[in-house]
C-alpha cells in the first residue's frame, strides 16, 4: 500500500486515531463487495480528492464510508452500495433514546439496560431488512402491507413452550456455562432451576416463554409438604418470575404458566419424575392432590397481589378448562377461587379445551393443539418443546381500500399478501437454520444442545405464524358495515379468515412447513398500520381508523375482534368473537373489560361455564383497572387522576394492554386511543349478581 | 317452506349420498344451498353454523333460524321433506 502526503487523521471504529490511508478504502471494498480492484482503486482516489479539497483535519471512518457509498451510487453500483452500507443511528436519535422511554413494547422499562436493548434492536432490525429479507419482503414491511414482528430479534426464534420435565430430568447444564447443576432434589432448587432456565431462554427467544402443566410437574416434589410450605413455594415462584426485571434490557420475562385442576388425560398415565431426576414409580395421575394444592396456593398468591396490592404482571396463569375439569372433585371450589382472582386482580386466563383437544398456550396467546405425535411425546414430556419461528401480520383494511369494493380483487390481494408473508417466513427460517447449523459454537448454542438426542429447539416441528390486523375495519371499508352490525358483515369476515385458513393449509403442504393463523397481539402494529393508512388512503381512511385522529391516538381493531367501543353485552361479544376461533389454530382470546366493577366470583364462574358450554370461544380474560399511588403505595379500583386514599396526583393507571398487565403511562398512542374507547361492562355483572341474589 | 343447507367435502366417504340428497330435494323444488368446506365460502358458512364434521344437513326457517340438523350423517329425503314442509 502506498502512503499519501495528505495530513489527515481518521477516527476509526476501534477507538484509535490513525493516519489517512487510502488503501483502507480499497481493502474494505474488495472484502465486502464484489467490485473489481481497479474500480475500487478509482473510487478511493476520487474520495481522497474530495477530502483533500475540504481541508478537514479530522474525519471519522463512518463519514469516509458514506462518501464511498455516494461514489458507488454515482457509478450505478447499487448492489455494491448495499453490501458496503453502514448500519447505525443519528446522534439525535441516540440522545433521545437514552433520555426518553421506548413505547413500542410496554414491557420494557426505561433505563440503561433498556437503552442497550433498543439500540441493538435498531441495528438488528436494519440488518434484517437489508440482509435477511428480500427487497420485496422488506419493502412490504416498510410500507405497511405486512408487519414482520420482532425484527430487532432477527437472530432468535419468536416464542416457545417448554416442559419442566426437561430440567427435572437433565438438571441445568448449558453449553459454555461455568457450572452445571444436577437434577434438583428439593422443590426450592427446582424452582431456582426453572427461573434460571427461563432467563436463559429469554435471551434465546424474542417473545414469550411458556411452561406447560407447571403444577402437575411440581407435584412429586410437593409430597409431604405442609400447606404453609406449599404457599411459600407458590410465593417464591410468582415473585421470582415477576421480579426478573433485571434480565434482558430490564424486561421482565414474558412468561406463562399453564395450570390444571385435573391431571390432563394425556399425562394421567405418564411415569412421574421426582427428586434427583428419578422416576418415582407412580404416574402423574396419582399426584392429583399435590398438583391441586400447588395450583390453589398459586392463586392465593395472585389474589394477594404484590406488596402494594397490585396484580402481578408476570407470570400469567393460564387455567385449562376441559371436560375432565368438570368431573374432577373440588372443581367448583377451585373455579370460584380462580374467578375471585379474575374479578379482583384480573390475572386468570381461562383456556377452553373442548372435546378431546389438548392445548398448550405459550406465547402472548399462542396455543397448540396437540397432535398424534405430541400425544406420543406426552409419555416423555421433556420432549414437549414447541416454538414458533416468526410472526407476520397482514394489514387487512389496506387490502379493502385497494379493492374498492371488488370481491375478487380483495381475495386476490389477500392471497398475494399471504404468499408474501410465507416468503418472509422462509427467509427467516433459512437465516435461523444457518445460525443453528453452527451448533455449540454458534449464537444459539443453547437451542442446539442434545440432552435427549433431539436438538433442544425442535426445528422440524416449528410453526410459522400469520396474523391479521383490522378485520373489522376491512369489512367496514368493503361492505359499509362493521362486524357487529349485520350477519352479512360477520359472515363476510368469516369468509376472509376462512380464505386465510385454507391458504395456510395449502401452503403448509406445498412448502413443507407448519403455517398457522394466530390472532396477533399487535400491541404497536395496529397503531402503525392505522397511521400509515391515514397517510396513504386519506380522506377515506380518516373515517375508518378508530380512536382520535386529532391527537394521533389512532388504531385498527385487533385481529378478528369486534369494535371495542360498542355497548355489547359480554356474552354476545364472547359468542360472536368466538365464532372465528376454530379457524385460528395458534390461539385466540376475547377480552371482557371490567373497568371499575368488581363482579362476584359466582357471576364470573357462571360466565366462564356458559362460555365453555355454549360458545366456540377459545380463551377469555377479565380485565379490571387499577390506580396505584406512588406516594402512599396504595392501590384502588378504576383509572383515577388522583389517589383515593391520600389525594396525591402522582399515580399510575394499570390495566391489561393486550396480553398482559402493565402501567398505562408506558402505552403507545394507539393503545391509549383504544383504552379510551373500550366499553367497560360495568353494569352487566352487577345486574347478573342481583338476578342471582333475587 | 324452509331452506336446506348441506355441507360436504370432495373426499369424504358419506358425501356421495349428500349429493344424491341434494338432487332429490331439488326435484321436490326445495331450496337447497350446497357448501364445499374446502372453499372459503363453504368453510365460512360451516364455521358460522359450528359444523365440525361432514356431511352435515341443516334445515332453517325463513329467518335463518336453525330448525333441525343432522351432523356427520345424511338423513333420508322424507325426513328432510317433513322438516321443510312443517315450516
Ligand atoms: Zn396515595
Amino acid at each position: 500500500m502506498e502512503t499519501t502526503d495528505i495530513n489527515l487523521f481518521v477516527r476509526t471504529s476501534e477507538e484509535t486515531i490513525s493516519d489517512w490511508n487510502r488503501g483502507k478504502i480499497v481493502e474494505a471494498l474488495l472484502k465486502e463487495t464484489l467490485i473489481d480492484e481497479s474500480t475500487a482503486d478509482e473510487i478511493s482516489r476520487e474520495v481522497e480528492t474530495i477530502i483533500k479539497k475540504s481541508g478537514i483535519k479530522f474525519i471519522t471512518a463512518p463519514l469516509i464510508r458514506e462518501i464511498v457509498n455516494a461514489k458507488l451510487i454515482e457509478k450505478g453500483l447499487e448492489t455494491a452500495r448495499k453490501m458496503h452500507t453502514r448500519l447505525g443511528m443519528p446522534i439525535y436519535d441516540v440522545g433521545n433514546l437514552i433520555l426518553h422511554p421506548n413505547k413500542e413494547n410496554a414491557n420494557v422499562p426505561h433505563g440503561p439496560e433498556a437503552t442497550n436493548l433498543t439500540l441493538a434492536e435498531r441495528i438488528k432490525k436494519e440488518y434484517a431488512l437489508l440482509a435477511v429479507f428480500s427487497q420485496e419482503v422488506s419493502d412490504a414491511h416498510m410500507n405497511g402491507d405486512i408487519h414482520i414482528h420482532d425484527l430487532g430479534f432477527i437472530d432468535r426464534p419468536y416464542c416457545s413452550g417448554q416442559s419442566v420435565e426437561y430440567i427435572k430430568k437433565f438438571g441445568l447444564n448449558f453449553p459454555h456455562t461455568l457450572s452445571m447443576a444436577k437434577p434438583a432434589k428439593h422443590p426450592e432448587v427446582l424452582l431456582a432451576h426453572l427461573i434460571k432456565f427461563s432467563a436463559a431462554l429469554q435471551s434465546n427467544f424474542a417473545g414469550a416463554i411458556g411452561w406447560d402443566a407447571v403444577n402437575i410437574f411440581f407435584a412429586p416434589y410437593i409430597v409431604g409438604m405442609s400447606d404453609k410450605e406449599v404457599k411459600q413455594l407458590a410465593q417464591m415462584l410468582v415473585f421470582e418470575f415477576s421480579q426478573q426485571a433485571v434480565a434482558r434490557g430490564g424486561q421482565a420475562i414474558f412468561s406463562d404458566i399453564n395450570l390444571y385442576w385435573e391431571v390432563p388425560k394425556h399425562f394421567e398415565h405418564t411415569p412421574a419424575i421426582g427428586p434427583g431426576g428419578e422416576y418415582t414409580g407412580k404416574t402423574y395421575g396419582e399426584y392429583e392432590k399435590e398438583a391441586q394444592r400447588f395450583a390453589w396456593m398459586l392463586f392465593e398468591v395472585y389474589k394477594e397481589g404484590d406488596g402494594a396490592g397490585r396484580p402481578f404482571f408476570f407470570p400469567k396463569p393460564i387455567v385449562h378448562i376441559t371436560e375432565k375439569f368438570f368431573k374432577t372433585e373440588g372443581h367448583l371450589d377451585f373455579l370460584y377461587h380462580i374467578c375471585d382472582v379474575a374479578s379482583d386482580k384480573g390475572n386468570t386466563y381461562f383456556v377452553f379445551d373442548r372435546g378431546d383437544t389438548a392445548k398448550i398456550s405459550e406465547c402472548c396467546r399462542l396455543s397448540f393443539k396437540l397432535e398424534e405425535r405430541d400425544l406420543e411425546d406426552a409419555k416423555k414430556p421433556w420432549r414437549m418443546r414447541y416454538c414458533a419461528l416468526q410472526n407476520v401480520s397482514i394489514n387487512l383494511p389496506r387490502i379493502a381500500y385497494l379493492a374498492k369494493g371488488d370481491d375478487a380483487k380483495l381475495f386476490n390481494l389477500l392471497t398475494e399478501r399471504f404468499i408474501l408473508a410465507v416468503k418472509a417466513h422462509k427467509e427467516k427460517r433459512n437465516f435461523l437454520e444457518k445460525l443453528l447449523s453452527l451448533g455449540e459454537d454458534g449464537p444459539l448454542a443453547l437451542l442446539t444442545m442434545k440432552k435427549d438426542g433431539l436438538p433442544y429447539l425442535r426445528f422440524n416441528i416449528a410453526s410459522h405464524l400469520i396474523g391479521m390486523v383490522g378485520l373489522n375495519e376491512m369489512v367496514q371499508v368493503h361492505l359499509g358495515e362493521e362486524l357487529h352490525e349485520s350477519k352479512r358483515a360477520l359472515k363476510f369476515g368469516l369468509k376472509v379468515i376462512a380464505h386465510m385458513k385454507l391458504l395456510a393449509e395449502k401452503m403448509s403442504k406445498q412448502e413443507g412447513m407448519r403455517i398457522l393463523l394466530e390472532q396477533t397481539p399487535a400491541e404497536s402494529t395496529s397503531y402503525r398500520f392505522a397511521r400509515l393508512d391515514l397517510r396513504d388512503f386519506s380522506p377515506f381512511s380518516g373515517r375508518i381508523v378508530k380512536g382520535n385522529i386529532a391527537d394521533g391516538k389512532v388504531y385498527y381493531t385487533n385481529s378478528t375482534h369486534l369494535n371495542v367501543s360498542i355497548r355489547l353485552n359480554p356474552i354476545e361479544r364472547v359468542t360472536s368473537e368466538g365464532i372465528f376461533h376454530p379457524l385460528i389454530e395458534a390461539g385466540s382470546i376475547s377480552h371482557v373489560w371490567l373497568g371499575e366493577s368488581h363482579p362476584s366470583k359466582e357471576a364470573i364462574a357462571d360466565f366462564v361455564v356458559k362460555t365453555f358450554r355454549y360458545t366456540t370461544n377459545d380463551q377469555i380474560a377479565f380485565s379490571p383497572e387499577f390506580t396505584t399511588c406512588n406516594t402512599c403505595l396504595k392501590t384502588s379500583r378504576g383509572l383515577k387522576t388522583r389517589c383515593e386514599y391520600c389525594g396525591s396526583e402522582d399515580v399510575d393507571g394499570i390495566t391489561r394492554i393486550t396480553g398482559y398487565f402493565t402501567k398505562i403511562s408506558s402505552w403507545n398512542k394507539g393503545k391509549l386511543g383504544e383504552l379510551a374507547d373500550r366499553f367497560r361492562n360495568e353494569n352487566f355483572f352487577s345486574y347478573s349478581k342481583e338476578v342471582a341474589n333475587s | 317452506m324452509g331452506k336446506v343447507k348441506i355441507f360436504f367435502k370432495s373426499d369424504c366417504p358419506l358425501c356421495g349420498s349428500a349429493i344424491k340428497l341434494k338432487d332429490s330435494l331439488a326435484k321436490e323444488k326445495v331450496q337447497v344451498e350446497f357448501y364445499n368446506i374446502e372453499t372459503a365460502e363453504g368453510l365460512a358458512e360451516a364455521t358460522f353454523y359450528r359444523v365440525l364434521s361432514v356431511p352435515t344437513v341443516i334445515v332453517e326457517d325463513k329467518m335463518e333460524n336453525e330448525i333441525i340438523d343432522w351432523r356427520g350423517k345424511v338423513p333420508s329425503v322424507s325426513e328432510v321433506l317433513n322438516a321443510v314442509k312443517s315450516l
